[in-house]
């Protein structure tokens, strides 16, 4: 799970993993790791979702942790439109490293939709596999994180 | 290790690769099974630490990043050694110092981007609503100064100099709204340009002397003769803060003086200069808030002298722009002094020719302008600008009309307002400017920054701002079309040309002027489809008939029409017929 700090990377794994969401911003320093057993079809899957600390002007995420990942999700704040561009930047930087493994776009706090700087059909444009979330309302999130582990299972 | 243990670390010792020992006892947070099952992020630290237990170099330890597992936190640490250890360490005192850190530049991060949207949102609002107000205000102003230029009576002239007073008041406030917001914005930009500080004082003088004197007040200043009369910066702004100054200082003054001193600062680049007066005076304890935005000394000042309290704060970003700082000084009921310093520097070289204020005069030349404007009181507004020019004025109401329009007629200067209905203005002056070089204004009520880098970027020649006034406008078109029309492309007032025309023909020489104007029209039609054999026809008619009604240019340019028809010299054709329409423009029949 990558993307600026503030997106909603934890909110979305608390949500999918605990069914809560507390509205207080609490920032992930380093990584944290959930597992969540989930049932794609007939197939049981393990998902490990590591929950990588935003990028900020100080800290840039740290290569090594993106180490044996299967997949990925990139996490954007549809109120900020520099999420975005964070999250090409970030996409382009782990195909580098990983090459091409599966992974799924956020356009995360659809209960804010109002406020969104975010252009969904610039988004589309790039052909990536797409979900609206609200974190807060829980509207899109399994539905997502059950797409990539179908994707991860193709 | 039972001290390790106590401090929150679990030892192991590494006894082959992703191989580890228990050493001592398992703190209470540590999970059952192998280590390495049961801390998942050793995964991706394991690798780094195999790399530096072979060559750990000077270090003797590697520490991994934070991790966060079951609502613990942990950090995992290689030590190297004859021993190779891993310590998984239990580290809630680190992760929440390092989280109050990061969680504090994260919320800082995000406020301020907040505080950033919404300052853009509070500039656009301000720009919008300026340029709503300017609108309609581009009208009154401009129509009390035609109303201004006709025959009144002395009491009528009373009503028209309070009326435009009052507008001009109302324009200034807007101003200062629009300069404060442009400031916090961060879109000033000061000029560096030459300039003489004398002038620039005597000019504010002259602009503030007028209101204060009529109080009774005297009004005076003194220079330091050591003060350059040359300087590089700018005096706009540097007039502006004056006029503030002086103008809060008249507002407040009841009687006494007000004097501006001007005098060299230690540092030779600076410049120190003080607006007195002998006025109400500011409270001590209000000394240091008055620049701030919205502040008056006192709540009930606003109520009993106007204002926006903008002046000073706007007075005080300019000085801070210009390098300088500004301070009051005040005795209650006695007075109050302003000062302020600015940074300026020396010009090096000749003194620059002063540019001589262009003549604010009507243009001497019989010149044809184009005018788009939805808004019909605004064109009626420029039309009685020019009304005594013997400008030829074209005038349209949308963006499209004035490209096709622009397509049939050759004009020496286009008006386009900014905001029309079907086709805006940039949009019409983009579609222009591809069709040829004509001076092109954007008229708006925008006067932020980015409405006149908008204006350019469509290829205007120059962008004036809502309201505009005569000499404004004069001057710009003055200025265009000594720059773009070629001297010789020009009808002159004086080349305007009238025709005696025998009387049994002039029943007949207004059918047929018209007639010709209308083969304009065809000309071009023609013209684009490439049928040179209409122009040839309509050429052939002209030649034949221009002289008999005592219009030889029309023969002749009937001719060329005819020859160049022949040769289907396009470029020849293109020139003949717009010699015709500015000779029918300007052929007036006696």
């Amino acid at each position: 799970m990558v993307g600026q700090f503030g997106v909603g990377k934890t909110s979305l794994i608390r949500r999918f993993v605990d069914s809560i969401f507390d509205e207080r911003y609490l920032t992930t320093v380093g990584v944290k790791i959930d597992r969540k057993d989930v049932t794609v079809g007939s197939e049981s899957v393990t998902l490990m979702l590591w929950d990588l600390a935003g990028e900020d002007d100080l800290a840039q995420l740290n290569a090594s942790h993106l180490r044996g990942a299967s997949g990925y999700i990139l996490v954007v704040d549809g109120c900020r439109a520099a999420s975005l561009a964070k999250a090409v930047e970030l996409q382009q930087r782990i195909a580098r490293q990983l090459g091409p493994l599966p992974f799924v776009l956020v356009l995360n706090k659809a209960d804010l939709r109002d406020r969104w700087e975010v252009q969904v059909a610039a988004v589309s444009e790039r052909g990536w596999p797409t979900f609206e979330t609200s974190a807060k309302a829980g509207s899109g999130v399994e539905e997502m994180f059950l797409a990539l582990a179908g994707k991860l299972l193709q | 290790m039972n001290l390790l243990t106590a401090l929150g670390f679990a030892v192991f010792e590494r006894s082959g690769e992703s191989s580890f020992r228990l050493v001592g006892q398992a703190p209470y947070w540590l999970p059952a099974g192998g280590v390495t099952e049961a801390f998942p992020f050793l995964e991706v630290f394991l690798p780094d630490a195999e790399e530096f237990w072979a060559s750990p170099g000077d270090r003797t330890a590697l520490y991994s990043d934070l991790w966060t597992q079951d609502d613990l936190h942990f950090c995992a640490i290689a030590v190297a050694g004859e021993q190779k250890f891993l310590l998984i360490e239990c580290a809630e005192r680190r992760f929440q110092q390092a989280q109050s850190f990061v969680q504090y530049a994260h919320e800082t991060s995000l406020a301020r981007d907040q505080i950033a949207k919404l300052t853009q949102a509070k500039t656009e609002f301000l720009a919008r609503m300026s340029h709503e107000i300017r609108t309609p205000m581009n009208a009154l102003l401009g129509m009390a100064e035609l109303l201004a230029e006709t025959p009144l009576n002395d009491e009528q002239r009373e009503y028209v100099r309070r009326f435009r007073r009052a507008g001009n008041n109302l324009l200034n406030i807007i101003n200062d709204i629009l300069d404060f917001s442009k400031v916090e914005a961060g879109q000033i930009e000061l000029e560096k340009i030459e300039f003489d500080p004398r002038k620039v004082v005597e000019e504010a003088i002259e602009i503030a002397g007028v209101g204060a004197r009529a109080k009774g007040l005297e009004v005076s200043c003194r220079i330091q003769p050591q003060v350059p009369s040359r300087l590089l910066g700018d005096p706009g702004r540097l007039r502006q803060i004056l006029l503030n100054l002086l103008g809060n200082a008249a507002k407040f003054t009841e009687r006494g003086e007000l004097t501006v001193l001007v005098k060299m600062d230690l540092d030779p680049d600076v410049l120190q200069f003080s607006v007195s007066d002998t006025g109400i005076g500011i409270p001590a304890d209000r000394l240091s808030t008055i620049f701030d935005s919205f502040s008056q000394a006192d709540a009930s000042t606003t109520r009993k002298y106007g204002g926006t309290g903008l002046g000073l704060a706007i007075s005080k970003r300019f000085v801070e722009l210009m390098g300088g700082r500004i301070w009051a000084e005040s005795t209650l009921g006695v007075g109050s002094t302003i000062h302020f310093t600015a940074r300026f520097s020396v010009p090096q070289g000749p003194a620059q020719r002063p540019i001589e204020n262009a003549q604010v005069a009507l243009p001497a030349r019989a010149l044809r302008i184009l005018l788009a404007d939805d808004s019909e009181e605004n064109r009626f507004l420029i039309r009685g600008y020019l009304k005594d020019s013997g400008c030829i004025i074209d005038e349209v109401e949308n963006g499209a009309q004035a490209v096709e329009q622009f397509k049939h007629h050759a004009y020496d200067v286009v008006l386009m307002d900014a905001e029309m209905p079907v086709l805006d203005g940039y949009s019409a002056t983009r579609e222009i400017r591809a069709l040829g070089a004509t001076p092109i204004f954007l008229l708006t009520a925008h006067a932020l920054a980015e409405a006149r880098a908008r204006s350019f970027e469509a290829g205007c020649t120059d962008h004036l701002t809502k309201p505009i006034k005569k000499a404004t406008l004069v001057r710009a078109i003055n200025d265009a079309i000594n720059k773009f029309v070629p001297q010789n492309d020009r009808i002159h007032v004086s080349d305007r040309i009238h025709v005696c025309v025998e009387s049994w023909l002039k029943p007949v020489v207004g059918g047929y002027l018209e007639k010709r104007r209308g083969d304009v029209g065809k000309l071009r039609a023609a013209l684009d489809r490439g049928d040179y054999d209409t122009i040839r026809s309509l050429g052939h008619q002209m030649s034949g008939t221009g002289g008999g009604y005592g219009f030889d240019p029309i023969t002749e340019i009937g001719s060329a029409l005819e020859e160049s028809a022949l040769a289907s010299d396009t470029a020849r054709i293109r020139t003949s017929i717009e010699d015709l329409d500015r000779y029918l423009s300007a052929v007036r029949i006696e």
